[in-house]
């Protein structure tokens, strides 16, 4: 907004190389006191290196950064300790002291004191554990503030808080920026960006493709820049007849905040039923006990095969040493139908895993390279295949288009529609509320473990849905 | 591979230093090492029942450290596996060749008794397999030598050991004139069955799968804790039957001398074999040339053989080391 003087933050000439890709190429970028400056782009497009640079966190193969004062980060993945307390947290390392101890007293006050010289409200005895994840990131935030950053770099800050809470962080960046801080927000929510930033820069492949004032530039020219062109429509809905598939009544299982309470679903053959809800509120609970991975009480009724999307390719659904052939047969190959004899069938092992390639467009230079060579697009796109190759009748969703680009989404997109389609039960547990509204027939909201609201396709309520989600009726 | 043949170099390198600092030239060193080892039949014999006991244990460690579970018990399987065979052939009256194969069978039970317990306590209790493997070494050795020395000593023994076995329970010599019996023959083809089993079978996939990937290869419907215990059963089981080999095939008679830490240089075996079989029959006849050569190197080359134990742990350092650290970072396999 005020380009005026000298920039508090100026990268000239960025440039990083990983081994076997360029992370970011010839960038120039310039960050002013009181802004609030949005960095968009896809997976992959340099934006988290980039600002690591600019935080000093990593070193520039060519380039020169320079900034005035301090300069403060918070990561997407909150580093905190959890079982210390929040001012233990925030002070870490540059606790005061009284002789050789901590002086504890003189450390609540301070950590207060930057708390409420901000607007936050905080209790600096609280222990961070058992705080939510949207006071989580105030003692994140706080931590680097106490520093009294002049150029303050966040990277996906709104990616687990719910809808309120996200208002509330913005009430303290404006604030941040109008008291002279400059302010750079790493994200890939364009709703967001419009409603808050003050300037817009869009990187892709590593350079920048696109900067201008926010009020000059509307979302779909920001998508558009992100992609390098129109986005891919997804499969067409058809009309289904839909028949009882998953049934699940009075689910209790897991421990702590994600316990589930008394939760209840229905899924119907034909029919994507989408559970939308904040990250840690009893998604990966109920996930788990859906796939027989956790004792529960209750029902959990089932008719047919389940195909799973897992919500961690790298952890849950890949052995990333292994081969594409290898892979595809993860989960499957305890089926009689793997096996010749003694031996797993081989040639049908390789056969599956071409079907899988050519299907759901998973690029690799061969079927038998290692799927730790390939991007995350293509290795989710391997899972996916996998799990809907035998036309599972019910399928399990979790987050399946998380940290892949856009073009590798409406893919799986489509995949799931076709999949409704042809008949299967599909349940997309997501935490992108917008990939929820654009794919489900019907939206369950969890909040805490428990079913807060349910919506059908024709009464979507996108507001209602985001208040229930921050668990205000 | 290219780890192994460092590892290889490695050891090149260290006694070659070995000898220089003995001050001996390596070229004396080595050749005095060779014709140890290989300068006739006898030596080439020996040389081959050092290749056997050390394939045993080495497979089973493979086994193991391909499910990623570190089993650093083959040494007291082993020794349990020839306790078994020693005490049940000094007291076994029905005809030879069945009796042999009682005789392997009983060493590979008594094996795979002492890997189960660790894989039981892994399972049940998640206790560390390394930790309990490893102090079940010496159990099965204290236990062995009071056996031994009371209840299972042989009625002429002059120290602690069972009574000799009938000749007719002796395993057939393989190479006439030395102490090389079939036990080679038998270590090779369970190699074969292993690396079929490794690459082929849906247990080696599972196997595998566990070892590399071990939250994935839950979510793909393997029950780990029950792939835990059956792997390092059957992990004990391979080192017993080695136990068993030994006892039959060389000693004749079970006794604490049955194994100068053959469960421990099989580690290093298994390792420099890359866990897989065939290459671990390579690293196994390596090995045995360095134990049966040893010997004569120290003799005319004034080398202690004990330098080539310091090698052997230094190679164990150097590629557990690095696996272990690569399964913590990337749960990766060992």
């Amino acid at each position: 907004m005020n380009g005026r003087g000298e920039p508090a933050l100026s990268l000239r000439g960025i440039r990083k190389a990983f081994p076997g890709v360029v992370a970011v190429d010839g960038v120039d970028l310039d960050l002013f006191s009181g802004e609030i400056l949005a960095l968009v782009g896809e997976n992959g497009a340099g934006k988290s290196t980039l600002s690591a640079i600019a935080f000093g966190e990593l070193k520039p193969d060519e380039g020169t950064v320079h900034s005035r004062g301090t300069v403060g980060l918070v990561h997407q993945h909150f580093e905190l300790i959890g079982r210390l307390r929040v001012w233990e947290n925030v002070l870490l390392g540059r606790e005061p002291r009284r002789g050789f101890s901590v002086d504890e007293r003189a450390a609540r006050e301070r950590v207060l004191a930057v708390a409420q010289d901000n607007g936050l409200e905080i209790d600096p005895n609280a222990v961070v554990e058992t705080l939510p994840i949207g006071v989580q990131q105030r003692v994140e935030l706080l931590r680097e503030l106490d520093r009294e950053p002049s150029v303050l770099l966040l990277d996906e800050p709104t990616a687990a808080l719910a809808p309120a809470e996200i208002e509330r962080f913005f009430a303290t960046v404006v604030q941040l920026a109008a008291r002279g801080t400059a302010i750079m927000i790493v994200t890939h929510k364009l709703q967001e960006v419009i409603e808050y930033s003050h300037r817009v820069t869009v990187m892709r492949h590593g350079e920048i493709v696109a900067s201008a004032p926010t009020h000059e530039i509307t979302i779909g020219e920001i998508a558009r820049a992100m992609v390098g062109g129109d986005l891919p429509d997804l499969a067409t809905r058809a009309d289904t007849t839909k028949t009882p598939c998953l049934h699940v009544k009075d689910l209790n299982a897991g421990s702590g905040a994600t316990r589930l309470n008394d939760f209840f679903l229905d899924v119907h053959g034909g029919e994507i039923v989408g559970i939308a809800g904040v990250e840690g509120n009893g998604q990966n609970t109920l996930a788990d006990a859906l796939t027989g991975m956790i004792a529960y009480a209750g029902t959990i009724e089932r008719r047919g095969t389940i195909g799973v999307i897992p919500q961690d390719r790298q952890r849950e659904g890949l052995v990333m040493n292994w081969s594409l052939v290898e892979n595809a047969l993860l989960g499957r190959q305890h089926r009689a139908a793997a096996r010749r004899g003694l031996e797993l069938d081989r040639r049908r092992a390789r056969a599956d895993a071409a079907a899988i390639a050519q299907r759901c467009d998973v690029r690799a230079a061969s079927l038998d390279v290692a799927v730790k060579t390939l991007s995350g697009g293509n290795q989710q796109k391997l899972v996916v295949g996998r799990a809907l190759i035998d036309d599972p009748d019910f399928v399990l969703a979790y987050n399946p288009t998380r940290g892949i680009d856009v073009g590798a989404a409406a893919l799986v997109q489509s995949r799931l529609i076709e999949s409704r389609n042809r008949g299967a039960a599909v349940l997309l547990i997501s935490f992108e509320l917008d990939e929820i509204l654009a794919l489900a027939d019907h939206v369950i909201v969890m909040y805490r473990g428990a079913v807060l609201g349910a919506f059908d396709r024709d009464r979507f309520d996108r507001a209602a849905i985001g208040r229930l989600m921050a668990g205000s009726t | 591979m290219r780890r192994q043949l460092g590892a290889i170099a490695l050891i090149v390198v260290l006694m070659a230093l070995a000898m220089i600092i003995a001050g001996t030239s390596p070229i004396d060193g080595f050749t005095a090492l060779f014709v140890g080892a290989l300068g006739g039949r006898n030596e080439i014999g020996e040389t081959l029942v050092a290749t056997s006991a050390l394939l045993f244990p080495a497979l089973g460690i493979a086994l193991a450290f391909r499910a990623g579970l570190f089993n650093i018990g083959a040494e007291g399987q082993l020794v349990v596996g020839g306790l078994c065979a020693g005490a049940i052939g000094a007291a076994l009256g029905i005809p030879g060749p069945l009796g042999i194969v009682v005789l392997l069978i009983a060493g590979a039970i008594g094996g795979g008794v002492w890997g189960a317990i660790a894989g039981w306590m892994k399972a049940r209790f998640g206790a560390n397999e390394i930790i309990a493997t490893l102090m079940l070494n010496f159990v099965a050795a204290d236990f062995a030598l009071e056996l031994v020395s009371g209840p299972l000593k042989g009625p002429l023994a002059a120290g602690a050991e069972t009574a000799w076995l009938d000749p007719k329970y002796w395993l057939p010599t393989l190479l006439p004139g030395t102490r090389l019996s079939i036990a080679l023959l038998l270590a090779l083809v369970l190699a074969l069955v292993l690396q079929w089993a490794f690459t082929r079978t849906v247990f080696g996939y599972d196997l595998r799968a566990s070892g590399e990937a071990p939250e994935a290869a839950r979510r793909s419907g393997i029950n780990i804790g029950r792939l835990t215990w059956l792997a390092l059963t059957l992990s004990g089981a391979i080192a017993g039957l080695g136990g068993a080999t030994i006892v039959t095939g060389e000693l004749h008679r079970f006794n604490t001398q049955l194994s100068p830490g053959y469960g421990f240089t099989a580690i290093a075996v298994a390792l420099v074999g890359d866990l897989q079989p065939l290459w671990i029959c390579l690293a196994a006849f390596g090995f045995g040339i360095l134990e049966s050569g040893g010997l004569a190197m120290q003799a005319s080359a004034q080398v202690p053989k004990d330098a080539i134990h310091v090698i052997e742990g230094l190679i164990i350092f150097v590629l557990a080391a690095r696996r272990y650290v690569a399964t913590r970072i990337e749960g990766g396999a060992p």
